[in-house]
């Protein structure tokens, strides 16, 4: 190619990506740095800015409830993580399998993670409700397990359990779908070495799904952190009351006494932890 | 593993698999069932209603006269005395009909369509002419963009809610409704723009480059190549990136919440039903009704696109 063409190649390639860069960058790059300086000045709604130098920092690092909210976010990640993955693999493993009706089968697991999150939520707080839900009514009039309605969503601490479950529910289709598209890959001659071995079902997951599937495991475990790290609707519109990281945020920033350059500070100290594994997701899971 | 299953591992199977349905459909079954009950009927643990129900859904869509506001009696009596005034009458009157005003579902409606549409056009068209140059053409920087571009789409809104709103509110667009919008459409623009480029990027790839030649030695230029044989073939992947990106706006609550909070008139569903739920107690019945009209377009959607989206998704590790 002469050198024109490729200068006019770059150009047009230049030309193409401005728009879609332009705005990312103005609305992505710039508010990311602008973060950063916002989070050393004492911030209201209005715009009004009084430069406070590190205080931001230090009354976040002095304030108990961003320890809990810590704390909170961390079993929330442990549980939503592991739970998708497994609910995932094993969803995939069976739907791999064949049946009658799969295809249908296949397409009705799906729904959970197209579905508005908003529109869900009060399916799930129906269910939970202490007067009219299905739950209170098997737990207290079938099986007699306890004597009193208890309101699961109204305390933080059961909340916070229904909310990783909700979770799991709505995110493990996705990765079922990775987990499914990397089984159909996986060849079949390795399955039928593995059964002349002599290896069970349980051996020849052992031995040939989990191997084959380690990376794919990687990159779910990875990415669902780095998801369930920034979620938020999904938990505040459950479970208001179950303050994991984002919602403690939201509310420094929207509600209260708002102290948006102490949701700023919040922020940066976020988005660090979350460079660090964006890092490692392109290092070790996307070059492998 | 394709070995004949035994009738034990059959029933295994399907009990299995009709758990994992169940536990997924439940919760929708429980949003249907109770939008059709009447409320007397809520506290039945059966999904099936003893009585249809249609109110709630009638109402939410405008088709029942407005309700006649409860009077009580002695008001009642109070408004019939002549000796009262137009004036004061109406002011009573007023007192008790606002009670009964109604949730005007179809604005939300049109609000969430509007804006969720023309994010999905315009996310779409950006991103495939960002795209389709990183995809195939060299220029520099590519590397660094597409890498970007990744990275970007990592970021939750979470952390970008504060300095976007103090933006808006700097350059004067958080003052008025329209500039409000304006920065909304903005905001679901970056949200879905990273991702309609991983999409489209990698369908562009699966394109044979022989074709675009082909076009080129006929005469075509570069861009008339793109527009005459890429984007034509890319028609079904074009789609199902719109409905990808429609239903993120659709769906979408933290920005609108923040910007959204004080135009009552501009509110999307998902902050509308949010509002309508604090707001006022045991209306399950339109809750759950109005659960159900803003799912269905979502899921009529995604029925629309599977096909392509769930490759589409796994193939970009895709957000969820």
């Amino acid at each position: 190619m002469s050198s024109v063409l490729i200068k006019n190649e770059s150009r047009l390639g230049l030309k193409l990506v401005a728009p879609a860069v332009g705005i990312i960058g103005l609305l992505v790059i710039y508010p990311i740095l602008f973060n950063i300086y916002l989070s050393f000045f004492d911030v209201q709604l209005n715009g009004t800015k009084t430069f406070v130098g590190m205080e931001n920092y230090t009354d976040l690092l002095g304030n108990p409830r961003y320890y809990h909210s810590i704390g909170v976010s961390v079993i929330y990640l442990i549980g939503t993580v592991a739970g998708t993955t497994i609910l995932g693999l094993a969803a995939a493993i069976l739907m791999n399998q064949e049946f009658r009706f799969r295809n249908l089968a296949r397409g009705l697991i799906l729904l959970p993670y197209f579905a508005p999150v908003i529109s869900v939520v009060f399916g799930w707080q129906f269910i939970f409700d202490p007067v009219n839900g299905i739950y209170n009514h098997v737990v207290v009039d079938v099986l007699h397990l306890t004597d009193t309605r208890e309101n699961l969503i109204g305390n933080p601490d059961s909340a916070l359990f229904v909310v990783i479950i909700f979770d799991i529910w709505k995110h493990f289709p996705i990765a079922y779908l990775l987990f499914l598209a990397k089984l159909q890959s996986v060849p079949k001659d390795l399955y039928e070495a593995a059964a002349i071995d002599g290896q069970n079902a349980w051996g020849r997951f052992w031995h040939v799904t989990l191997p084959e599937l380690r990376f794919v495991i990687a990159t779910v475990v990875l990415l669902r952190i780095i998801w369930n790290l920034n979620r938020f609707e999904d938990v505040y519109l459950l479970a208001p009351n179950v303050e994991t990281l984002p919602i403690f945020t939201y509310y420094q920033a929207f509600a209260g006494i708002v102290d948006q350059g102490v949701a700023a500070a919040i922020s940066v100290i976020q988005l660090l932890v979350l460079v660090g594994l964006i890092w490692l997701y392109v290092r070790k899971v996307l070059k492998w | 593993m394709m070995n004949k299953r035994s009738t034990t591992q059959s029933v295994i199977l399907y009990a299995l698999v009709l758990a994992l349905v169940i536990f997924c459909v439940f919760p929708f079954l429980q949003i249907l069932s109770t939008s059709l009950k009447h409320p007397i009927d809520w506290g039945n643990p059966s999904l099936i209603p003893r009585v249809l129900h249609l109110d709630a859904y009638k109402e939410l869509l405008g088709l029942m006269p407005a309700k006649e506001a409860d009077i009580p009696a002695s008001v009642q009596r109070l408004l019939s005395n002549p000796a009262l005034s137009e004036d004061q009458k109406q002011k009573l009157l007023a007192k008790f009909s606002s009670g009964g005003e109604v949730f005007p579902f179809g604005r939300y409606m049109l609000n969430t369509f509007v804006i969720s549409f023309i994010t999905g056009i315009c996310s779409t068209f950006l991103a495939s002419l960002a795209a389709y140059a990183i995809a195939r053409l060299r220029f520099p920087a590519q590397s660094l963009m597409a890498n970007g571009v990744l990275f970007v789409y990592m970021v939750g809104g979470v952390l970008l809610m504060v300095p976007l709103y103090q933006m808006s509110v700097n350059v004067g667009l958080a003052s008025s409704a329209a500039g409000t919008i304006f920065s909304l459409f903005l905001i679901y623009l970056i949200q879905t723009l990273p991702v309609a480029m991983y999409m489209l990027g990698n369908y562009f790839r699966t394109i044979p480059f022989s074709l675009e030649e082909a076009a080129m030695m006929d005469g075509c230029s570069r861009v008339e190549a793109f527009w005459r044989i890429i984007m034509p073939l890319s028609k079904p992947m074009l789609f199902t990136v719109f409905i990808y990106c429609f239903v993120i706006a659709w769906n979408e609550y933290l920005f609108a919440s923040v910007f959204l909070k004080q135009y009552q008139d501009f509110q999307t569903l998902p902050l509308a039903l949010q509002t309508l739920f604090t707001s006022k107690n045991a209306i399950w019945d339109r809750i759950m009704a109005a659960s159900m009209l803003t799912l269905l377009p979502v899921v009529i959607c995604f029925m629309l696109a599977n096909k392509h989206l769930s490759g589409g998704l796994t193939d970009g590790g895709v957000k969820g």
